[in-house]
Parts: structure tokens; sequence; C-alpha cells
């Protein structure tokens, strides 16, 4: 069954359409075919081992690396999984705000497939190395580039589930941040008032 | 025709996937021929250092119970190597140990340390080498000799089993001088060695007991470590004090093999039973520390030709040393 499911090549219409097109992307997954939710885990894992690779390489490398590649991927791994995790809980928490329905499955699916640009961090950061032309500069630019690439993704899967204008679905997508933000924000004032607190005393 | 599309499209979507691939295994080989070249093995690959093997502990320059202590500086000092030695005692990866000396000796009570350490761990069947640098002459050979196998260089300088106590008479430059020196003391041996007067006969065999008492224990000790090849009768007739090279200390069967430190580390491999290329855990972790060692002079073992300033501050004390003062 999955042999065939593999073999028909059908799985990799999620990775071509989180690239091209991410309203078909959705539409596939709403359709389950194929079922993407265990094969959705498999871009986040991606991502992590070539954060790890493309940092490594960018930085000094020393044999710490092979504890980096091993334990620290499934590290950086689970951190992605609960940060895509948190993050999908908070947008169907916020698309039930807009009286949008919630699916959470759905999200995480979504939130997953989006990060698939991120994997070619890589390859675009290894030329600039490779000729040592600035490459931290243009890692850092590719970064940005390549999550605002994501943010899209996700921006137009979330719009095209609930059938909505692109402004709802920037909101939706940004309400995790937003809540992460102001929570950081409290608790930097609330460690803030404990420290003056504490040296008062 | 749209069926196809997405055929050649999936197939285009594999083909980058496996590009990622392909670049993803390119950047961990080169990061790796990086760390092989960076550690100056050329270009070899060869796998992360864990799993068991080999620990590396190093005793460089004169041997004291407190070593200098800086950013750059190795395990120093009796303590240090003894800490380092507890590390590897408590690593379960470490099969094997390769002590490497490169020192000319030192204080008896640091050396005894040391050595009773060594004879500790030799106790619990850890398969211990000694690796002769330069130097290890003295209280360099006394610690070697509680290892189960001693390898020595052609040229490493060693023997030199004795003791000494050695201290200045300045009392003719005092005199041409003028200089007197108000000595107030509670008994007659307070002052014993003392640089601005001659010392008295009791003096001198009050000492000597020391130094004889000092000689017996290195001689014992070092038959305890040498019984597999020979016991007090054969180490007393070279115990003399006198030094010699690997190749003679072979002949007298102070050493078990010449060789370098490599033949050492291959040594306690095959001691261990552990591959040919099980890993080596040193206590130097990068080149930069290496260097670092080397600025300090540590590592070259010349500390004992060009002491560290904060060493010639306890040198001007009187102390009995297993130690070779050429």
């Amino acid at each position: 069954m999955i042999i065939t499911e593999l073999r028909s090549l059908r799985w990799a219409d999620l990775f071509l359409f989180s690239l091209l097109d991410p309203r078909a992307l959705y539409r596939q997954i709403y359709r389950k075919e194929p079922k993407s939710f265990a094969l959705s885990f498999t871009v986040p894992a991606a991502v992590a081992v070539m954060d790890i690779i493309t940092l490594s390489l960018l930085g000094k490398q020393t044999p710490f690396f092979y504890y980096k590649i091993t334990y620290g991927w499934i590290l950086l791994f689970l951190f992605q999984i609960l940060t895509v995790i948190i993050s999908a809980a908070l947008m169907d928490m916020a698309s039930q705000l807009f009286s949008f329905k919630g699916n959470i499955r759905e999200f995480i699916i979504l939130v997953n497939f989006s990060l698939f640009p991120r994997v070619f961090i890589l390859p675009l950061a290894y030329v600039f190395k490779v000729f040592n032309f600035a490459p931290l500069f243009f890692y850092t630019f590719f970064f940005m580039g390549l999550l605002i690439w994501s943010a899209f993704i996700a921006i137009q899967g979330i719009s095209e589930m609930h059938a909505t204008g692109l402004g709802r679905a920037v909101v939706v997508y940004l309400f995790p941040t937003l809540l992460m933000g102001i929570a950081i924000f409290f608790m930097v004032i609330l460690l803030g008032i404990l420290g003056v607190g504490y040296l008062a005393n | 025709m749209e069926g196809e599309r997405m055929d050649r499209n999936r197939k285009i979507l594999i083909s980058i996937l496996a590009v990622l691939v392909l670049t993803s295994v390119i950047a961990i080989v080169d990061i790796s021929m990086n760390m092989q070249q960076k550690r100056g093995a050329g270009i070899s690959l060869t796998g992360p250092q864990i799993g068991p093997g080999v620990g590396i502990a190093r005793i460089e320059g004169p041997i004291q119970m407190l070593g200098v202590s800086s950013p750059m500086s190795a395990t120093s000092g009796a303590e240090g190597v003894i800490r380092r030695l507890d590390e590897l005692e408590q690593n379960n990866d470490i099969r094997a140990i390769v002590v490497r000396i490169n020192s000319p000796g030192g204080t008896v009570a640091a050396t005894q340390e040391i050595y009773e350490k060594l004879w500790r761990l030799r106790k619990k069947k850890i398969p211990l080498i000694a690796s002769m640098g330069e130097i290890a002459a003295s209280g360099g050979y006394y610690v070697a000799s509680a290892c189960d196998y001693i390898v020595a260089n052609h040229g490493s300088i060693t023997g030199s089993i004795g003791v000494i106590a050695v201290s200045p008479n300045l009392r003719g430059l005092f005199d041409k001088l003028g200089i007197t020196m108000n000595v107030i003391k509670s008994g007659r041996y307070k002052d014993i060695l003392s640089v601005h007067r001659d010392i008295t006969p009791e003096e001198r065999q009050l000492i000597q007991e020391i130094i004889d008492s000092s000689y017996r224990k290195f001689v014992r000790d070092v038959a305890r470590g040498r019984a597999h090849v020979q016991g007090e009768d054969g180490i007393k007739p070279i115990a003399d004090g006198r030094i010699m090279s690997g190749e003679t200390a072979l002949k007298h069967k102070l050493v078990d093999m010449l060789g370098t430190f490599e033949d050492a580390v291959d040594k306690a491999r095959q001691m261990a039973k552990l591959a040919e290329d099980a890993p080596v855990y040193d206590e130097v972790k990068s080149s930069l520390q290496q260097f670092l060692f080397n600025m300090e002079g540590r590592f070259s073992g010349r500390n004992f030709l060009n002491p560290d300033p904060r060493l010639l501050q306890y040198e001007n004390n009187y102390r009995i040393e297993y130690r070779y003062l050429p």
C-alpha cells in the first residue's frame, strides 16, 4: 500500500504545490489525497538538517558537528514540531475568533509544508561559501527571503482554507507571533519588576 | 496532456530533492574534511570521536603539587594530573590510558601522589602505557614505572633514579658584604639548610636520612612497578642517579620498547583489545590550544630549563626532589 503510494509519486504534488501553488496545496490537503499528515513532518525534519549543516558550514568547524548532526538534529526537530503545533493551535484559535471553522490538523499540515522553501538555504548559502563571497551576508539575506516565502505559502493556504481575503489570512497567520510577542513583553516586564524587587531588598 | 505535465513536474521535483540530498552529503563531507585538515591529518576521513578508545594524560615540566593555571595551560601540577586521571577513570569509553611524560621529575610528595594514583588505576586493570618525550628522568621515570608498559624514544633522557636536595651556601658572600642574619629559633634545626651559614654534620645527617628514606621508597616503588621484568636487585645497581638514553634504558630493562607516542597509543589499543582506529581522547582539544601550549613552552618540556617566573619564587626555597638537575 505504502510502496504503491510512493511509486505513484502523488506525494510529490504536495511539495510541488507548496512551491508553485499554495492554494492548490491546501486543496490537496483538504481532499486527503494522498494522506499528508505524517508526510508533512518530513519537512521540519529536513529543515532541521539543512539548518544545522548550513550553520556548521558557515561557522567554526569542530568535531562537535557530529553531535550537532545527530543529537542536535533530534533536538531541533522536536523544537520545530513544538513550534509548529503551538503556532497551528494559535492560528486555529484566531480563525475561530473570526468565526471560521477551526481545523488544527489542517493547520499543522499547512504550516509544515509552508516551511519547505527553507530547505533551499543550504545550496544557496553553499554557493557563496565556496566562492567565499560574503557568505554570512547572503545567508542572512536568503534566510529572510525564504522566511517571507514560507509566510506567503501559509497565508495563501489560510486564505484558501477559509475562503477569505489575504488581509484576514495575514492576521490569522500573524496572530501567534503577536500573542507570543505580547507574552514575552509581559514576561520581561514581570522579570524586571522581580529583579528590581530583589535588588531593592 | 495535463497528466503528462504533472508527471514531468513530479519528476523535476524528485530531481530537486535528489540535488538537495546530494548537496547535504557534499556539505557534510566538506565539513569533515575541513576538520581533518585542521587536525593536520591529511584528507582522510574518520568517524566522530565517540566510543571506546584511549585516553591521554600529560605530565609536562617539573612535577609539583600545584600547577600554574592559565586559560592556555593544560592540566598542570600533580593535582591537575590526578584530576585528569580521575576524568579518564570515570569515563566508560576509556579502555586504556597513555601517560605522556615530558618531565625531569619534581618534588617527592607530588611525584608519589601521581605514582599512587596510577598504581590504583593499574590495580583496576586499566592498561597504562607510559610514553616518554624528550625527558622522563628521576620523578619522571618514577611515575612511568607505575605503568604496565613503558615506551621511550631512542633519545629520551631517562633514569636518574635518586633523590637530591640542593641549597646554596652564601656564607662567603655574606661575610664579604658584611651581612649578618638575626635568627631566633625554637629548636636547633629550625633553620636547617639556611643559605647564610655552613651546614652542620648533624644537620647533614638529618637531611641524609630523609634523602635515604625517599631513595629507598623510590627504588622499592620502581621495583614494584617493574616486578614483571626485574626485581629490586636488578634496579639497585643502576639506581645511582645516572641518566641514560632510551636505548640504554631498554638494555637495563627500565623501559619495554623503543618507539614514539604513536607506538604507545597503538600499544594501548592492542593491550585494551581495541580496534586499530579506536579514538584517542587527548587533553589538547584544538590546534589553537596546542599552539598556545607551545607558546608557553609547556609542551616542549622546556620549563625546567626556562622556568616560569612564578615557579622561580618557589625554586629559591630548598626542597627534596626526585629530579634530574643538570
